[in-house]
């Protein structure tokens, strides 16, 4: 496999709940190390998207692949291992509240890579170093700030050494003043060299960091291309006044 | 009738144990399962919060019982019943539980991989059931005052020693009084139990209610 190739490519995704269709028809594909934002307005399907890519929400058409395997989600034990190397980060954390920080990051090792204890341990207090949280490894979901807890997420996703990453709006949920430490946490990803698709309303964010944007409307991929074309010359007239209405709500870019 | 009380926690407990270990399955049937499942745990659970105890007690002891040409003690069916019903109304608090729960907790649990049984044991249960302990807490006391009417069977429990002696003496004010009394006590002590368990398993940082 050369850099060329793509790591996770999604080839006509559509989705319907009852007779509405949510995703008509998506395909997109993400090389090695890139970082490519899903921007749209809401309902547009950012989030069934992401959730079709690892079968949390099952597709009723299209096809996944993953380092050029097509994923068969029928068989189990393939759709767990796939499942594996998907980092899913979510909008609302959903840290599991029974565990601490540390138990939260230890139990995919524990669980599902059937790591001892004492490794996986070990190894999810360096993930909580890495995202700047080893003082908090022995507080429980409900002790954290909404910041600590997406960190906390993000660490417990790093843990299972994914291959690629999915982030549903990872700071939607937080305050103002908690979103910076979130973002931080993510850029450092993004020049780990991590592989990520994000969905997010932070368009200044998306424009520092994206190798792509992709703009969505009534689950389909309206426009994408690299951050400058998307934000700055869109051209397709949605893309624009989508562009111009985040621009007037989260303000201080694009001038 | 302290021998009594003794025989009514065997049957209390027994009770209890037999609807918790049938009744986590169920109510996670009843929730995760295919609709045939759920059909059949829902004819179940309606079977048995359905029909009078007394109707069971009787149906089981001199019916299905001798029919399946099992002869067992009193006590042993008095525990078998009261544990079956209890599995129906235990099955019921657990799902309450497991609804209770964001749905978010099961998707993260799969977006690491996990099979939906691993979750289910080490996310969905270890959450669910200690939101359950108050609902534990009402069924054991319903249990318990339930347990009288085995004495319709000769299980020889409180209300049936009671019974035996007021008989004899005719002490009948002073000894159904007691009776009482011993029920206060065991209730009180059952649901102390429990606030302290829910206390010491409660997760921190959540006030309690
Ligand atoms: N389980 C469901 N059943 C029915 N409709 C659903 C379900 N989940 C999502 N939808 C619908 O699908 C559409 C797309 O939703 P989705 O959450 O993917 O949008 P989004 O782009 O993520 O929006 P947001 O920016 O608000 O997060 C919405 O119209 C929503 O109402
Ligand atoms: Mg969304």
């Amino acid at each position: 496999m050369t850099n060329r190739d793509p790591i996770l490519k999604i080839e006509n995704i559509s989705k319907k709940y009852g007779s509405k269709e949510i995703l008509r028809s998506i395909s997109l594909e993400i090389k090695k190390g890139e970082t490519k934002v899903l921007i749209g307005p809401s309902g547009a399907g950012k989030s069934t998207l992401l959730q079709c890519i690892n079968f949390l929400v099952m597709p009723d058409t299209g096809k996944v692949y993953l380092d050029g395997r097509c994923i068969n989600s029928r068989k189990k034990k393939e759709l767990y291992t796939y499942r594996q190397q998907v980092g899913m980060i979510f909008q609302d954390f959903n840290l599991f509240d029974h565990l601490t920080a540390l138990e939260n990051v230890s139990i995919g090792l524990i669980r599902v890579k059937k790591i001892k204890r004492s490794e996986a341990n070990e190894r999810a207090m360096q993930e909580l170093k890495r995202v700047g949280l080893e003082e908090h490894a022995n507080k429980y979901p409900a002790q954290l700030s909404g910041g600590q807890k997406q960190r906390v997420s993000i660490a417990r996703a790093l843990a299972m050494d994914p291959k690629v990453m999915l982030l549903d709006e990872p700071t939607s949920a937080l305050d103002p003043e908690l979103v910076g430490e979130v973002l931080n946490v993510i850029r450092n990803l993004v020049e780990s060299g991590m592989t990520m698709l994000m969905a997010t309303h932070q368009i200044n964010f998306a424009a520092a960091v994206a190798d792509e944007i992709i703009f969505m409307e009534n689950g389909t991929i309206i426009e994408h291309g690299p951050p400058q074309e998307i934000l700055f010359k869109p051209k397709n007239s949605r893309t624009k006044s989508f562009c111009s209405k985040i621009n007037e709500i989260y303000g201080d870019m694009l001038t | 009738m302290v021998e009594g009380s003794i025989v009514t926690i065997g049957v209390v407990f027994g009770a209890m144990f037999l609807g918790l270990i049938l009744g986590v399955p169920i109510a996670i049937g009843q929730v995760y399962g295919k609709p045939f499942l759920r059909k059949i745990i829902a004819v179940y659970v309606w079977f048995f919060r359905g029909i009078p105890l007394l109707v069971l007690l009787f149906l089981f002891y001199f019916g299905f019982l001798p029919l399946l040409g099992l002869n067992l003690p009193a006590f042993t069916v008095a525990s078998i019943v009261l544990g079956l019903i209890s599995s129906a109304y235990q099955s019921q608090i657990f799902r309450g539980a497991i609804l209770s729960l964001p749905e978010g907790q099961l998707k993260a649990a799969r977006a690491l991989g996990m099979s939906d049984f691993s979750a289910i044991c080490n996310i969905i249960l270890p959450q669910a059931l200690r939101l359950s302990i108050p609902g534990w807490s009402n069924e054991y006391s319903i249990i318990l005052k339930d347990s009288a009417v085995t004495y319709a069977l000769g299980v020889p429990e409180i209300m049936a020693r009671t019974h035996f002696v007021a008989t004899r003496t005719y002490e009948h004010l002073i000894l159904y009084a007691t009776a009482g009394l011993l029920y206060l006590i065991l209730t009180f002590a059952g649901t102390k139990a429990l606030r302290i368990l829910e206390e010491k398993v409660r997760i921190p940082g959540y006030a309690t209610r």
